[in-house]
C-alpha cells in the first residue's frame, strides 16, 4: 500500500481580552497583578439578588473585532447561559452567546510566505471570561482568584481554512495586529489577554470530508501555537500510518518540554444546558449605530500603507513594514512630520529604530522618547552639530528612557567639532605627526587618507564631520605636492 | 394585645396631625408581631431596635417638616427573598443560613429614601417554590384567618403579616401567584405589576422572567401608594422597563364607568372551581358593573397549556438560577466534602428542601440536549400564543376578571403529598405572569367563613388602571375590612 499524502486541517478559537476599563456585565475594575481578589463585586461574586448589566463600550470594541474581520455584524444577538460547575465559575454558568451570535461569515488575509491566503471566519460572539483557579504547590486546598471573573472577552472562530502550524500562526499574528490596530484589545499575551484553542486533523490530500479532530486548548504564544500543533500533527501521522485512529481528545500543551498531554478524551457532547439568559434582552444593533462604529474606525493598515506610499514617496516594502503596526506608524508619522523630510526619517526608523527595537525584543510601545524628539535627533544630525555615527549611538539610550536629545549632547559634550580652526589645527597636527605618511602620499592614495582621517578623528573623539576631514585632508595633501 | 393596624392613609392622616408617632407606631407592630407570631409564623427576622431607630429619625423629620413622602415613617415588612443590607436573607432555604446580604435590593433603597421602616423579614416557601408557605425550611406560616389552614403562598408571611394587622403593607414577590393567590387566601388586596415595573436588583431569583416584586396591603389605595415608590426604571436591572415611577395614587378616581370587564369563559369552564368561590367573584363583578362598567365575555383559549407552560421555564430558569448555591463562597457548606464533586453534591442535598431540589430535577431535565426544543422552546411557544390571546382580548375588554384561586384555603399538610395538586391550583395565576402582564387579588367576601379573591388582569403598563378598578370596588364594598378572628 502506497502511502497516502495526509493534509493537515486546522481551525483556530480565539480568546481576546476587549480593551475595557470594567467587566463585561458588572462596574467591577478590570485589572491585572493586584492582590487577589481585589477587583470583585456583588455580581462577580454571584451573590443572591444581583444581575448583569451589559458593558456599552464592549459592545463596541466586539463591533470593531467583527467590522476588521469582514463579519456580517447581526442586528439582534442572544446572551445565553453556558452552565457547569466549577469554583472560579460563580453563576455556575457562564453569559456567552450561542445560538445567535454577534458577528458571523467574515475572513482574514494571511501570508505565511507562500502568498496571500483568505482564511474564512465562522463567528465572533461575546462572553464573560472565568475566574482563575490556583493550585499551590502541597496545598490540598484550592484557591480561587476571581478579579478575572466577568472580563469581556470575543471568541473568534476561525473556520477550518490553516494547512500548517506557519498558516495558524501567521493567523493569529494578522489577528492581533488587526484588534491592537482598531484598539479592540491590547492583546498582551503575557497577560492571558489573548488565547488561543486549536482543532488539529488530518485527512488524504483531495478528500473533503475532515477527519477525527483533537483540540489543543490553552495555547498563549505564537510559537507554542506552531509548536503544538506541529507535535499533535506529528503524532497523529504516526497513529495513522500505524493504521490507528486518532481519538477525540482534549489536549494541552506542555511548553516547557515541547510535549502534549491528554487533558479528557471526548465520548459525547458536553450538554451545558444552554438558553437565552433571561436577565438579560437581546443584543440590537441598528445599522446606525454598526456604521458610526464603522465611521470611528481609524484609518486601516491597508489605506495607510498606500498612503505612506503616496504621500511620502515611500516603497511599497518600507510602507509595509511602518504599517506592521498601528503604534509603530503614529509614532513614524509624528516624527515624519515633525522633521518635514519623511524619506530621511523612514530610513532612520527602518534601519536602527526597528533595530533597536529588535535588539531589545522589545516593541513600539515601550519606546520612552517622544517622536518629535526623535525628529530633533535627526535635525541635529542634520545641521551637522553631531555627526551620524553619535545618534546611532545615543538612539538606543534615547528610545528606552527618553528625553531631550539636545540637552543630551551638550552635557555629555557630543556637538560636532565644527570650529573650522579646531577641524584645520587637527587636521595639520595629523599631518605633521605622521610626515612618512605624509611624504609617502601620492594622488588617491586612499590607504593613506584613510589613515590620516583615523588619526584626525581619534584627535576630535569622532565629532568631527568625516566628510569636511577628508575634504580639509585632501586640500591639504594636494597642495603640499 | 395591641390593635391590628388601619389602612396607610389613616396612619398618615394621624401622624400629620401629630395624634401618633412613628415610633409608637413601629411599637404597635413589634408588639402585635410578639403577640401574634407564635402562632402565625409570619416573620423569619423582626429589626426591633433599627426599626425603632429609622421610627425615630422619621418623627424627627416630620417635626422639621421634612417628611420624605406618604410611607415615611410607616412600617412594613419585606420577603425574605429580597435583600437588605447587613439583614440575613435567607430565602427560608438552610442553603442561605447565616447569609447576610452587603447590599440593598433597589426596592429597599427606594423605600429607605422615601422614610419607609422596614420591620421584618417574612416567610415563605423555600426560594418562592411553593403555593402554601410550607416549604418553608422554618416551618410554615398559618393562614389568620384560621390557624389551621395555609395562608397560601409563596408570599405566605407577607400577606399574613398585613391581614393580622401587624404591618400595614408589605412587599411580596410573584412568580405564578405568589402574591395575588396568599393576597386572596388571607384576604388582602396583592398586586403582582407588569414585569419591568419593579426593579428585580436584590430579588434573589427564582424564574427570571416571570418574577415581578410587588405590594401587599389592607387595600388598593395602600397597594398604590407602595407601588408609586418602588415603580420605575433602575440601571441595575437590564429587564427594568424604561418607565419612570408610577403615580397611581393621583388615577383612584373611583370611576369605572365606561370601561369593559372580560368575564373569562374558561373559569366557568374549569372543573376544580369551588362554587361558593364562583358565586362571590360573580357578585363582584356584578357590583363593578352596578358602578358603571360594562361586563362581557372573553376566552383565552391558550390557558390549557399554561400550567404546563410554565412549570416548564419556571423549572428550567430556578435549576439556573440556583446553581450558584454551592458553597463555595457563601453560604452553607458541607462539613463533608473529600473531593470537590462531594463538596458540590453533599452541599446542595443537604441546603435544599424537597421541593427544591424537585424543581431543579425538572429544570434540569427541560434544558438538557436532546429535550430542549421539545420542551423548554415549546414553552416559550405556547407563552407568544398566551401573549396573542392576552393581546385579542383586550382589544374587546380593558381588565379581565376571574377569580385568584379556584378554591379558599386549604389545610395544612393537606396538599403536601401531592405535588400535581398543588401546580393545578395555579391556573388562574401563571398566565399574567407567562404575559408579563399586571394582576390584582381584591378580597371579595367570605365562602364558609373564608376570604375569596376577586382578580383583575389588565392589559401590559396598566398598572394604574387596574388598581382603580380595585380601589373603586372597594370603596362600595366592605369586604376589605373584616376581621381575621385572632
Amino acid at each position: 500500500m502506497s502511502p497516502v499524502e495526509l493534509e493537515m486541517v486546522i481551525g483556530l478559537e480565539v480568546h481576546v481580552q476587549l480593551r475595557t476599563r470594567t467587566k463585561l456585565f458588572s462596574s467591577a475594575d478590570v485589572s491585572y497583578g493586584d492582590a487577589p481578589n481585589h477587583h470583585v463585586s456583588a455580581v462577580c461574586l454571584a451573590l443572591p439578588g444581583t444581575l448583569p448589566v451589559l458593558n456599552a463600550r464592549a459592545v463596541e470594541l466586539a463591533v470593531r473585532a467583527a467590522l476588521v474581520t469582514h463579519c456580517k455584524v447581526h442586528p439582534c444577538s442572544v446572551f445565553a447561559r453556558k452552565h457547569y460547575f466549577y469554583p472560579d465559575l460563580p453563576k455556575a454558568y457562564q453569559i456567552s452567546q450561542y445560538e445567535d451570535p454577534l458577528a458571523t461569515g467574515g475572513w482574514l488575509e494571511i501570508d505565511a510566505g507562500t502568498g496571500p491566503r483568505r482564511i474564512g471566519i465562522t463567528r465572533i460572539h461575546m462572553e464573560e471570561d472565568a475566574g482563575k483557579s490556583l493550585h499551590e504547590n502541597g496545598d490540598p486546598e484550592t484557591q480561587v482568584n476571581l478579579d478575572r471573573a466577568g472580563v469581556p472577552l470575543v471568541e473568534i472562530v476561525s473556520e477550518p481554512d490553516l494547512r500548517s502550524p506557519e498558516e495558524a500562526g501567521a493567523y493569529l499574528r494578522a489577528l492581533r495586529r488587526l484588534l491592537r490596530w482598531v484598539e479592540a484589545s491590547d492583546t498582551d499575551m503575557e497577560k492571558g489577554q489573548l488565547r488561543c484553542d486549536a482543532n488539529v486533523s488530518l485527512r488524504p490530500r483531495g478528500s473533503t470530508r475532515l477527519g477525527t479532530r483533537t483540540e489543543i486548548k490553552n495555547l498563549n504564544s505564537f510559537r507554542f501555537v506552531e509548536a503544538a500543533i506541529r507535535a499533535e500533527v506529528e503524532r497523529q501521522t504516526r497513529l495513522l500510518a500505524k493504521g490507528g485512529a486518532v481519538q477525540q481528545a482534549t489536549l494541552g500543551f506542555d511548553a516547557e518540554r515541547d510535549r502534549l498531554f491528554v487533558m479528557r478524551i471526548k465520548e459525547n457532547a458536553d450538554d451545558y444546558r444552554y438558553f437565552p439568559d433571561p436577565d438579560l434582552l437581546p443584543l440590537r444593533l441598528s445599522e446606525q449605530r454598526i456604521e458610526e462604529i464603522r465611521a470611528a474606525l481609524p484609518e486601516l493598515s491597508d489605506a495607510r500603507e498606500e498612503r505612506l506610499r503616496r504621500e511620502h514617496a515611500l516603497s511599497a516594502g518600507d510602507a509595509r513594514t511602518l504599517v506592521a503596526s498601528r503604534a509603530l506608524a503614529d509614532w513614524y508619522e509624528v516624527a515624519a512630520r515633525a522633521h518635514g523630510q519623511p524619506r530621511t526619517v523612514a530610513n532612520w526608523v527602518l534601519r536602527d529604530v526597528l533595530a533597536a527595537l529588535r535588539e531589545r525584543d522589545a516593541e513600539i510601545e515601550a519606546v520612552a522618547l517622544a517622536p518629535e524628539a526623535f525628529a530633533t535627533l535627526l535635525r541635529l544630525v542634520d545641521a551637522g552639530r553631531i555627526t551620524a555615527k553619535t545618534a546611532r549611538s545615543l538612539l538606543p539610550e534615547l528610545l528606552f528612557t527618553g528625553g531631550d536629545p539636545e540637552a543630551l549632547v551638550r552635557e555629555r559634550g557630543l556637538e560636532a567639532v565644527s570650529d573650522p580652526g579646531a577641524l584645520e589645527a587637527a587636521v595639520e597636527a595629523a599631518l605633521v605627526a605622521n610626515p612618512k605618511v605624509v611624504a609617502s602620499y601620492t594622488a588617491d592614495d586612499a590607504k593613506a587618507l584613510n589613515f590620516l582621517m583615523g588619526q584626525v578623528m581619534r584627535a576630535t573623539g569622532g565629532k568631527a564631520d568625516p566628510a569636511r576631514v577628508r575634504e580639509l585632508l585632501a586640500g591639504r595633501l594636494a597642495g603640499r605636492r | 394585645m395591641s390593635e391590628p393596624c388601619g389602612a396607610v392613609s389613616e396612619l398618615r392622616a394621624q401622624l400629620d396631625a401629630g395624634s401618633i408617632t412613628s415610633a409608637a407606631l413601629v411599637e404597635r407592630s413589634l408588639a402585635r408581631q410578639a403577640a401574634l407570631d407564635a402562632r402565625l409564623h409570619a416573620f423569619l427576622f423582626v429589626r426591633r431596635e433599627a426599626a425603632l431607630r429609622e421610627a425615630a429619625e422619621a418623627d424627627a423629620r416630620r417635626a422639621r417638616g421634612e417628611s420624605r413622602s406618604p410611607l415615611d415613617g410607616i412600617p412594613l415588612a419585606i420577603k425574605d427573598n429580597i435583600v437588605q443590607a447587613g439583614e440575613p436573607a435567607s430565602c427560608a432555604s438552610r442553603i442561605l443560613a447565616g447569609y447576610v446580604s452587603p447590599f440593598d435590593a433597589t426596592v429597599v433603597a427606594r423605600l429607605r429614601a422615601a422614610g419607609a421602616v422596614i420591620a421584618g423579614r417574612t416567610n415563605l416557601d423555600e426560594f418562592a417554590m411553593g403555593s402554601s408557605t410550607e416549604n418553608s425550611c422554618a416551618g410554615p406560616s398559618h393562614n389568620p384567618w384560621d390557624l389551621e389552614r395555609s395562608p397560601g403562598g409563596s408570599s405566605g408571611g407577607s400577606v399574613a403579616a398585613v391581614a393580622a394587622g401587624i404591618v400595614p403593607l408589605a412587599l411580596g414577590s410573584d412568580t405564578g401567584g405568589s402574591i395575588r393567590q396568599p393576597a386572596a387566601l388571607c384576604g388582602v388586596v396583592g398586586m403582582k405589576p407588569s414585569y419591568g415595573r419593579v426593579s428585580r436588583y436584590g430579588l434573589v431569583a427564582f424564574a427570571s422572567s416571570l418574577d415581578q416584586i410587588g405590594p401587599v396591603g389592607r387595600t388598593a389605595a395602600d397597594c398604590a401608594a407602595l407601588l408609586d415608590v418602588i415603580s420605575g426604571h433602575d440601571v441595575n436591572d437590564s429587564t427594568s422597563l424604561p418607565e419612570p415611577p408610577l403615580a397611581t395614587s393621583a388615577a383612584l378616581t373611583g370611576d369605572v364607568s365606561g370601561l369593559t370587564l372580560g368575564w373569562l369563559r374558561e373559569a366557568d369552564d374549569s372543573p376544580g372551581v369551588a362554587p361558593g368561590v364562583l358565586a362571590h367573584v360573580r357578585e363582584a363583578v356584578a357590583e363593578l358593573e352596578r358602578a358603571g362598567a360594562k361586563v362581557r365575555e372573553v376566552s383565552l383559549p391558550h390557558t390549557r397549556h399554561a400550567i404546563a407552560a410554565y412549570y416548564l421555564i419556571a423549572t428550567a430558569e430556578a435549576s439556573s438560577n440556583l446553581a450558584r448555591y454551592d458553597g463555595v463562597r457563601y453560604g452553607r457548606r458541607t462539613l463533608r466534602d473529600a473531593t470537590l464533586t462531594e463538596l458540590y453534591e453533599r452541599t446542595r442535598a443537604e441546603g435544599f428542601g424537597a421541593e427544591v431540589k424537585r424543581r431543579i430535577l425538572l429544570g434540569t431535565y427541560v434544558l438538557s440536549a436532546g429535550y430542549y426544543d421539545a420542551y423548554y422552546r415549546k414553552a416559550q411557544q405556547v407563552r407568544t400564543l398566551l401573549r396573542r390571546d392576552f393581546d385579542a382580548a383586550f382589544e374587546v375588554c380593558d381588565a379581565i376578571v376571574l377569580p385568584t384561586t379556584p378554591e379558599t384555603a386549604f389545610r395544612l399538610g393537606e396538599k403536601t403529598s401531592d405535588p400535581l395538586a398543588m401546580y393545578l391550583a395555579d391556573v388562574f395565576t401563571v398566565s399574567a405572569n407567562l404575559a408579563g402582564l399586571p394582576g390584582v387579588s381584591v378580597p371579595c367576601g367570605l365562602d364558609a367563613g373564608l376570604p375569596v379573591g376577586l382578580q383583575l388582569l389588565g392589559r401590559p403598563l396598566e398598572d394604574a388602571n387596574l388598581l382603580r378598578i380595585a380601589d373603586a370596588y372597594q370603596r362600595r364594598t366592605r369586604h376589605h375590612l373584616a376581621r381575621p378572628p385572632l
